[in-house]
């Protein structure tokens, strides 16, 4: 079973934003706007890690916009991927915000960014095999129980496979959710970028995702590398979600049903006025897809 | 695995590469270059963010350069990345290229402890109505103990890098061509509501305040200067609402009551 329907039976009434409408980062540029114009949004999603401090405007204008809408913590740096044992006192922190916040949901990276001491602030690749499987499951049982409730588990956008992968990215998610009980975030801007760089059919990847496992959407922009040796695409969050993206986006909910979704951007920030726009295109594709679904039942 | 891709990402290391799927060597590096790229222009914006005023005194290109020699020698150790940058100032005085600013490194470890201050936690402090209250109560002011948040700093620069980092304010109080760099300087480092402030004060109002962070009365906290004057420095601090307490016992008797 999901997370997303796991939350669903509880707390309906609560959720109904985030379940219903899509969201949009926050970023501290926005937090005036907001609590001046309290725009109509599904909900806003936080980075744990810039929200961990003990004072100053983060912790401040959250709380404040918490009382507001409904939230969701996304982790950039548990290196839930890493070979090394996770960081428990940065989990303590975490699970901390996760306390006080309550989001919606809690997702964080199928990915690598520490290494013991070393934090690189990338998310880094990790290779398809049956040790790196293991030691995922390990790590993210060890996040559920920290926080005591199910997390998403992102996909990640790559620009290189591992020779050593024995099996696909989708075999590998599945069998990670399968497991220890987690939900996942399907980025479909990743999928866009990451089989574009392996060359690889981003519908056919859509077709194999274990949709029922998933519990949230992310979109976002990104960006060509026209390098000399050979083009890649790059995660940069810093531009509209491309055309191809809600192309493939309309996919996904025709395979999925209606998802939670949010229009992920860190990057060239626009005015909030943008962001509240692709939420909306977002909410527009959404209802056509569950008009389709009412009348294919219908039939 | 993770230690050598690690290696492969900040050296031209090439163990790792056998780890990576791919046609050619051109391949293998392009496809490397792109987490290269992502970790050091991450970095370098994170340094920036921390450090603005530093980076807009040396210049883009140099503070690109310091940054990336600085995150070889000293990556992050913390996935907060507003913490990072703890050696930057150490770095950047033995950082041979900087050495015509021999402000430089205060500068960089000023704007560092100001962040550090801004997320530390906020302390209640007294409306300027709560301080007019309670010195209209009683007869002589003079035996008060004034007490100021526990994160107040004072800090004595041979540099006046307090004014260079005014002057770098888009509130446009000072222009930088107003700043005598190698005129020293008194700083007060505090917080006013959710942001640290820094204040340019007198060396009398720098020894009046240490004397109050000393836990003495007010009387003897008054130093021996011509140019200290009680009204303003009391104004100021009602101003930048920095009394936490006012008492006629100092602190630590009145902790020990509790």
């Amino acid at each position: 079973m999901s997370c997303l329907a796991n939350k669903a039976e509880g707390a309906l009434s609560a959720s109904s934003g985030f379940l219903s409408r899509t969201g949009i980062s926050l970023k501290p540029v926005y937090y005036q706007t907001i609590l001046t114009d309290f725009p109509e949004i599904g909900f806003f999603e936080i980075h744990a890690e810039n929200y961990l401090s003990k004072g100053g405007p983060a912790p401040y204008f959250l709380a404040q916009i918490r009382e507001h809408y409904p939230i969701t913590v996304h982790g950039v740096g548990l290196s839930i991927g890493g070979e090394s044992p996770l960081d428990v006192d940065h989990l303590e922190r975490v699970a901390t915000l996760v306390e006080t916040v309550q989001p919606e949901v809690f997702s964080e990276h199928l990915a690598w960014s520490s290494h013991y001491s070393q934090y690189l602030n990338d998310l880094l690749p990790v290779p398809y095999d049956q040790a790196t499987l293991d030691r995922v499951c390990r790590h993210i049982d060890q996040v559920q129980e920290r926080l005591q409730r199910p997390m998403l588990l992102e996909n990640p956008s790559t620009y290189f496979e591992f020779a050593r992968s024995n099996m696909s990215e989708v075999e590998f998610l599945s069998t990670i959710a399968k497991r220890t009980g987690c939900g996942l975030l399907l980025d479909v801007n990743n999928v866009e970028v990451s089989c574009f760089n392996r060359r690889g059919n981003p519908y056919e990847y859509l077709n194999a995702f274990p949709m029922d496992a998933v519990g949230q959407i992310h979109l976002a922009g990104h960006t060509m590398d026209t390098n000399q040796e050979l083009p890649l695409k790059i995660d940069s969050h810093d531009d509209t979600v491309s055309q191809n993206v809600w192309g493939l986006y309309q996919h996904t909910l025709r395979l999925a049903g209606d998802v939670p979704t949010l229009i992920e951007r860190d990057g060239n920030l626009p005015s909030i006025t943008e962001l509240l726009k692709e939420a909306q295109f977002a909410d527009e594709i959404r209802q056509a897809v569950i008009q389709e679904r009412h009348h294919e039942l219908a039939l | 695995m993770n230690s050598h891709f690690k290696s492969a990402l900040f050296s031209q290391d090439s163990r790792f590469y056998n780890e990576i799927k791919a046609g050619s060597l051109a391949e293998k590096e392009t496809r490397l270059n792109v987490y290269r790229n992502n970790v050091f222009v991450s970095l370098i914006e994170a340094l920036s963010d921390i450090f603005p005023v530093t980076h807009s005194v040396v210049g883009d290109d140099f503070f690109r350069a310091m940054a990336r020699a600085y995150i070889v020698e000293h990556p992050p150790s913390s996935p907060i990345l507003r913490e990072y940058g703890q050696h930057f100032s150490d770095f950047i005085r033995g950082f041979e290229a900087a050495n015509s600013l021999p402000f430089l490194a205060d500068l960089a470890a000023l704007e560092r402890n100001l962040l550090t201050l801004t997320h530390e936690r906020e302390h209640d402090t007294l409306t300027r109505e709560d301080v007019a209250t309670v010195f209209a109560k009683v007869e002589d002011p003079s035996t008060l103990y004034l007490s100021l948040p526990p994160n107040t700093q004072l800090l004595a620069s041979p540099f006046a890098i307090g004014s260079l980092y005014q002057a770098h304010q888009s509130d446009g109080k000072l222009r930088l061509d107003e700043v005598d760099i190698y005129g020293s300087e008194y700083l007060l480092l505090c917080k006013s509501f959710l942001y640290a402030q820094l204040h340019v004060i007198r060396f009398s109002e720098a020894c009046f305040l240490k004397n109050l962070l000393q836990h003495k009365s007010l009387e003897d906290a008054i130093p021996d200067e011509a140019d200290f004057d009680l009204g303003s420095m009391l104004a100021k601090l009602m101003k930048w609402q920095l009394i936490s307490r006012i008492s006629n016992q100092p602190p630590a008797i009145h902790q020990q009551e509790k």
